[in-house]
């Protein structure tokens, strides 16, 4: 039995999917198919699991490499480690789950949580009081007047409490006198007192950014400069009242504590509402990435299947798509370029830190664009992929023949199985599951054979099955009827799908055909509306018809052209008539065998185009007008061809500009190399590349000139 | 099981869970190293990460608009750099990782300087180790040992790297250790402890067979790694000095300028990932085909690139044809480097020499070839003591041994005295005495029966016969004939069936022709997976220091460092 598997292991080499027979990987259409095909095959044998397994490690050993990775899944099963011969390469082994981690969050949020609570709640008192000890108007107000209102928002330490500064310890006398903080009323020297300038007070207060002062001067806190230091100074008593009398006009005396409170809820609150440059060109690079990330796959596939020739996507959408990726990438490239050079200008240099990572990041989207912007797969041209397009179909249509004919024979095979399989299901040997013990009774299947040959499989089976159907209704054998009315349904079902596949597949050919025609016919109205030597009825008639005569002419796959290539004999009737009659044979005879309606393409327009014809029969033939003039149609013989390969025309306009496009975005790929080699100092790289460039520009300049 | 991957994985999840935004990555000296040896730059930025900053760097600006991933092994100065940091953050946000266990009250410390809420993460990621391989770590410790026991500052370093290593595999291992070492016991016992005061962190799903964690000690076989080296990251590391992956060429005679300090990373370096483990014969000839390759992608010539499709060509091609010059430069360059010393210092000569005293028991061949070898004028310096050092290890108690008169030879030759000490600490290093397991002459009948017949075969490379001792303790491991009365279990429970897990941890440090060894073994024993540690991973130059140190003579080191030595 192994030889069954075995060759056609050999030449499994292209990936096959669908109703395979998991033992022999041999191709089988349908599911009843598979069934039979086991059953006959492989019934007998009674295969346990570890012959696949076999033949699985057969094929291990022949694609060693490609399984080595799962290997390390499979020997944990440890069912046929004696088939392996070894270990697995350390680089080979499985993919793992995250190591192991602790999470010290909660705690830390816990520790934190507590300090900054208070914290915030010093900081709003301190904002409150503020607003309040900044509410009235200082300027008109003697100092009593505002020491009292002061003191209503917060109350003072009362100075005998306090005989040393807490801050630095010196002793409190005559000449080193308390100061309170209007903050939070504690004591302080005169060396620790600080204080808060009331516009700082004013834009704290108010919340709004707004209200801030001019941008140069948030960089200098001011209070540190607007502090009078009169350390150690031997002051009189005048110079002492001077000091008593001082009116804080324009700042608020504050301790330290408070300050420093102050200053880092003010730069907390201009950090927030700051987005600086690079950030929002970051942001935008990001986003244009993302879009690149987003949109290349999808492009990826458009081109992908357009070079396999396939139809899904059309050529014009992928090439949309193309534009709108360069388009990021060009976005990406200046975006980028613009963060390089982001505050170079400027007279203070930025940070070497802030430079760095502008650098990192120009060098990331270089990166970036370099590794996608070259695995874009370049479209095929419109031409190339007609040429592409008909490649595959020619392909498709072969497997499509070879699949029918699989189909074809063993459809034959089960037919005959089945044809058997009453007359064993007597022994019970097959359990089929559609032949209930059906002791002595047979459908007559001779009758198949005398029938004539029908073209589809699918028809002669689904006959088939009527037949056995009317007999066992006549048998009255119920449970039979039952199952072979779902056998029928199921092929009915298939039919259809094949059906209508086809169909389709007919539509669409039809379809790119009457475009063709479509074109030309335009051509041709063009012409005729230049030379005007018709009455537009009589025209009008002579084109309709004649595009009819065009559409049967291509469907009945004539070659020749009558109405552009050859001027039309007067007797254009009977051979437009011809197809006709061929194409109406068919149909109805697939119809009629077929015993139902089935969708067909043609029918429709059989009915209608026999009608036209019928028009175009009317006596006044516009073809033999036409042909009186002669001369405008030689001219449109010569130059129909050329009509109808206008959109190839257009398209190889297009592909010049493609073309230099790309020869564009080339010139600007190497620039960029240029500057990579340049920076990383390869002289020999930056020779060759600019040989390049130049080289580049030149054919560009040509090109140009061409036109 | 892959620790590569691991530490990859650690640190792709604190990128990953900082969000977007542009990111610095803030790591101390020993992080730094982690994190190069399994990522590039190139593939770091990728993920965002624009800046990479010391923690105890001073010059740092502020950049609020940069998210800061802090990966710090949780040291004293780290805790200290770091709240100082938190004080005055420079940047927006702080993810805080580190690469092992940090006390409760460090944590508490850390809150209170958070007074601006800026921390958004603080975790351990057991990441404390450097992945040289997927199979192979390191802990990059120099001088673990003082005497026969450990340095004591050394000690709970080595614990935290070999436990982290665990927890980043996720395996709560049993443990043996090699009993002649008490080195290796302390270990053990001090890994034992973690387990059982972390047990929650251990707590794994358990698996059939048990991992097991075997503990050994360089002494145990010191002859390793004195001998020259044929597969290209082992004589790499031989000739040339891997650190981290990486190599310094600038002492190489005219080296261009960016090749001065070369990466060899087999994630990202293919050739050297199909390579690493090729003898240099082998080498020769895929350097060659690579760079027929090249040429082949190579652009010949500007006339060549005329027309468009050519240029299109050029173009598509240009990056991967950037790269691959890259690597071709650069192995050109190495291999090219290589072949330069072994002829200058006549390796092939000196290898066979070494490797017939290594696995050769001929006593008489041995020191005729040894003494025809020291009369070469072209011997270097540190091949002459390496070789009469493997004369002294294997010949220690032979009858007629000729040592002395080696020593004279060495002296008239004029080596360093602190070479010649050298041989001295050597032995008293790995000498008989030490050694726990049967280094040299196999007893069991099975084992000389072993040898028999590998002299019979003949040897198929003269200069690859030395199988280091490690793959024997392995190999009766793994096949569950390892000796307790040699390599005990700590604690009363001891594995019934084969193991499958195993981690080799080699105190004194590792070698790249061990981790040769176990790649071989992990490849053809079906079942087993082996990862292979060391405090270090030596080279001779590095393990000569290392015993050095251990020994105790470090006095007339400096002495010793100012001579030029003969090696370049």
């Amino acid at each position: 039995m192994a030889s069954i598997y075995a060759p056609s292991l050999e030449d499994s080499a292209e990936v096959k999917e669908g109703f395979l027979c998991p033992l022999c990987l041999k191709d089988l259409q349908s599911f009843y198919q598979l069934q039979g095909h086991y059953e006959e095959e492989h019934s007998g044998d009674n295969r346990h699991v570890s012959g696949q397994l076999k033949s699985l490690v057969q094929k291990a050993k022949k694609a060693k490499d490609k399984l080595l990775k799962r290997d390390g899944d499979e020997r944990t099963d440890g069912g046929y480690e004696s088939f392996y011969y070894g270990g697995v390469d350390p680089y080979m082994w499985e993919p793992q789950e995250l190591g192991a981690t602790r999470s010290h969050l909660d705690s830390f949020k816990k520790q934190r949580a507590a300090r900054i609570d208070h914290y915030v709640i010093e900081v709003n008192k301190c904002i409150i009081r503020l607003e309040k000890l900044t509410s009235f108007d200082r300027t008109s107000m003697d100092g009593a007047q505002i020491r009292s209102l002061e003191k209503s928002v917060v109350s003072w330490v009362n100075d005998q409490d306090v005989p040393f500064c807490p801050d630095c310890g010196g002793k409190f006398n005559i000449r080193n006198r308390r100061h309170h903080c209007r903050l939070c009323g504690s004591i302080m020297c005169r060396k620790c007192t600080e204080f808060l300038p009331l516009p700082m007070a004013y834009k704290l207060t108010s919340g709004s950014r707004e209200a801030l002062w001019a941008p140069g001067q948030t960089g200098s806190p001011g209070p540190v400069t607007q502090q009078t230091l009169r350390r150690g100074s031997i002051t009189s008593i005048s110079s002492v009242t001077s000091v008593l009398e001082e009116k804080d006009e324009d700042r608020v005396r504050c301790c330290h504590h408070c300050m420093d409170a102050l200053l880092r809820y003010q730069r907390k609150l201009e950090e927030k509402d700051h987005v600086p440059d690079i950030v929002k060109l970051y942001e935008r690079l990001r986003t244009c990435m993302e879009k690149v990330e987003a949109k290349a796959p999808e492009y990826t596939r458009m081109a992908e299947s357009l070079n396999a020739g396939e139809t899904a996507f059309s050529l014009e959408n992928a090439a949309g798509l193309r534009m709108e990726i360069q388009k990021y990438y060009e976005l990406i490239d200046v975006l980028s370029k613009k963060i390089l050079t982001l505050g170079l200008k400027d007279e203070l240099q930025p940070h070497p830190k802030a430079l760095q990572l502008q650098r990192m990041v120009r060098y990331t989207a270089t990166l970036f664009i370099q590794e996608k912007l070259l695995g874009l797969t370049s479209l095929p041209t419109k031409e190339k992929h007609e040429e592409l397009k008909e490649k595959r179909r020619e392909e498709l249509e072969k497997r499509a023949q070879q699949e029918r004919q699989t189909g074809l024979e063993a459809q034959k095979r089960r037919l005959e199985n089945e044809k058997n399989r009453p007359a064993l299901s007597t022994n019970g040997d097959v359990p089929a599951p559609r032949m209930t013990k059906a002791a002595g009774w047979l459908p007559q299947s001779d009758t198949l054979h005398t029938r004539s040959e029908l073209d589809d499989p699918l028809l002669q089976q689904i006959n088939n099955i009527e037949s056995f159907l009317r007999q066992a209704r006549s048998a009255n054998r119920s449970d039979e009827v039952a199952m072979l009315e779902e056998n029928l349904r199921q092929l009915q079902d298939e039919f259809d799908a094949q059906q209508t596949s086809r169909a389709i597949r007919l539509s669409q050919r039809l379809a790119e055909e009457t475009d063709l025609q479509q074109s030309q016919i335009q051509h041709l109205q063009q012409r005729e509306l230049e030379h005007r030597t018709h009455t537009t009825t009589s025209s009008d008639l002579g084109d309709t018809s004649q595009r009819r005569e065009d559409e049967e002419d291509e469907r009945s796959s004539g070659s020749t052209h009558l109405s552009g290539n050859s001027p039309p004999p007067p007797d254009t009737h009977t051979p437009a008539r011809n197809p006709f009659e061929e194409l109406e044979e068919k149909p109805t005879n697939s119809q009629t065998a077929n015993g139902k309606k089935q969708y067909n393409p043609f029918e429709d327009e059989d009915d209608e185009e026999e009608e036209d014809t019928g028009n175009a029969k009317s006596p006044r033939n516009p073809f033999e007008e036409d042909c009186e003039d002669g001369n405008p149609f030689r001219e449109v013989s010569a130059e129909s061809p050329a009509a109808s390969n206008n959109p190839f025309d257009d398209e190889e306009d297009e592909d010049d500009t493609i073309e230099e496009e790309l020869l564009l975005q080339q010139i600007d790929n190497i620039r960029a190399y240029i500057f990579d080699a340049k920076l990383s100092g390869r002289s020999d790289e930056v020779e060759l590349l600019s040989e390049n460039l130049k080289e580049l520009q030149r054919t560009l300049h040509e090109q140009k000139r061409k036109k | 099981m892959n620790v590569t991957l691991a530490v990859k994985q650690y640190i792709s999840k604190m990128i990953e869970s900082s969000g977007p935004g542009m990111k610095v990555l803030l790591m101390d000296k020993e992080t730094t190293s982690i994190v190069s040896v399994v990522y590039t730059q190139s593939e770091i930025l990728q993920k965002e990460v624009y800046l990479f900053e010391r923690i105890d760097s001073q010059n740092r600006d502020n950049m609020k608009h940069l998210k800061a991933i802090c990966f710090l092994r949780p040291t004293k100065e780290n805790v200290e750099h770091l709240i100082q940091e938190l004080r005055r953050p420079k940047y927006s946000v702080y993810f805080i990782y580190f690469s092992n266990v940090i006390s409760k009250s460090e944590i508490k410390v850390l809150a209170e300087a958070d007074e601006q809420e800026v921390v958004a993460e603080v975790q351990e990621f057991y990441g404390d180790f450097i992945a040289v391989n997927p199979h192979l770590f390191s802990l990059n410790i120099q001088g673990v040992s003082r005497g026969r026991s450990w340095e004591p500052s050394v000690l709970p370093r080595v614990t935290q790297g070999l436990t982290s290593v665990l927890l980043a595999l996720k395996k709560c291992p049993m443990i043996r250790y090699q009993l002649s070492s008490d080195m290796s016991k302390r270990l053990a016992e001090s890994v034992k402890q973690i387990i059982t005061k972390e047990y929650e962190l251990f707590d794994f799903r358990k698996t059939e067979v048990p991992p097991l964690l075997l503990i050994l000690d360089r002494s145990d076989d010191a002859i390793t790694p004195l001998l020259n080296q044929w597969t290209y990251q082992a004589m790499v590391h031989e000739l040339l000095g891997l650190n981290n992956n990486r190599i310094d060429l600038s002492r190489v005679p005219g080296i261009s300028k960016d090749l001065r300090e070369v990466v060899l990373s087999a994630e990202n370096d293919e050739f050297y990932a199909n390579n690493l483990y090729l003898n240099f014969g082998e080498i020769g000839t895929n350097i060659k085909n690579l760079m027929e390759d090249f040429q082949k992608k190579k652009p010949k010539d500007q006339q060549k690139l005329e027309s468009i499709s050519d240029m299109k060509a050029f173009v598509d091609n240009y990056p991967q044809f950037k790269k691959m010059s890259g690597t071709v430069s650069k192995h050109v360059t190495v291999v090219g480097e290589l072949s330069r010393l072994v002829s200058e210092r006549q390796l092939m000569e000196v290898s066979e020499v070494e490797q017939e005293l290594a696995c050769q028991s001929d006593h008489s061949n041995a020191q005729q070839s040894l003494r025809r070898l020291l009369q070469n004028p072209r011997l270097s310096e540190i091949d002459a003591v390496r070789l009469v050092m493997l004369y002294a290890l294997r010949y220690e108690k032979h009858s007629s041994s000729i040592l002395p008169s080696l020593m004279e030879e060495l002296n008239r030759k004029g080596v360093s005295e602190r070479h010649r000490k050298m041989v001295q600490s050597m032995v008293e290093y790995g000498g008989k005495r030490v050694r726990g397991s049967d280094l040299i002459a196999p007893t069991d009948a099975v084992a000389i029966t072993k040898q028999f017949f590998k002299g019979l075969k003949g040897v198929e490379n003269v200069y690859t016969q030395h199988q280091p001792l490690l793959h024997d303790t392995l190999d009766q491991l793994i096949k569950g004939r390892l000796k307790d009365s040699q390599f005990p279990y700590l604690g009363p429970s001891s594995l019934r069936d084969r193991p499958q897990d195993i981690i080799v941890f080699i105190i004194g440090g590792a070698t790249y022709e061990e981790a040769f060894t176990v790649y071989n073994l992990n490849r053809t024993m079906p079942g087993v997976r082996i990862i292979l540690g060391g405090t270090a991973i030596h080279n001779t130059k590095s393990f000569l220091e290392e015993v050095t140190l251990a020994v105790g003579s470090g006095g007339d080191r400096t002495q010793g460092r100012g001579r030029p030595q003969s090696r370049r």
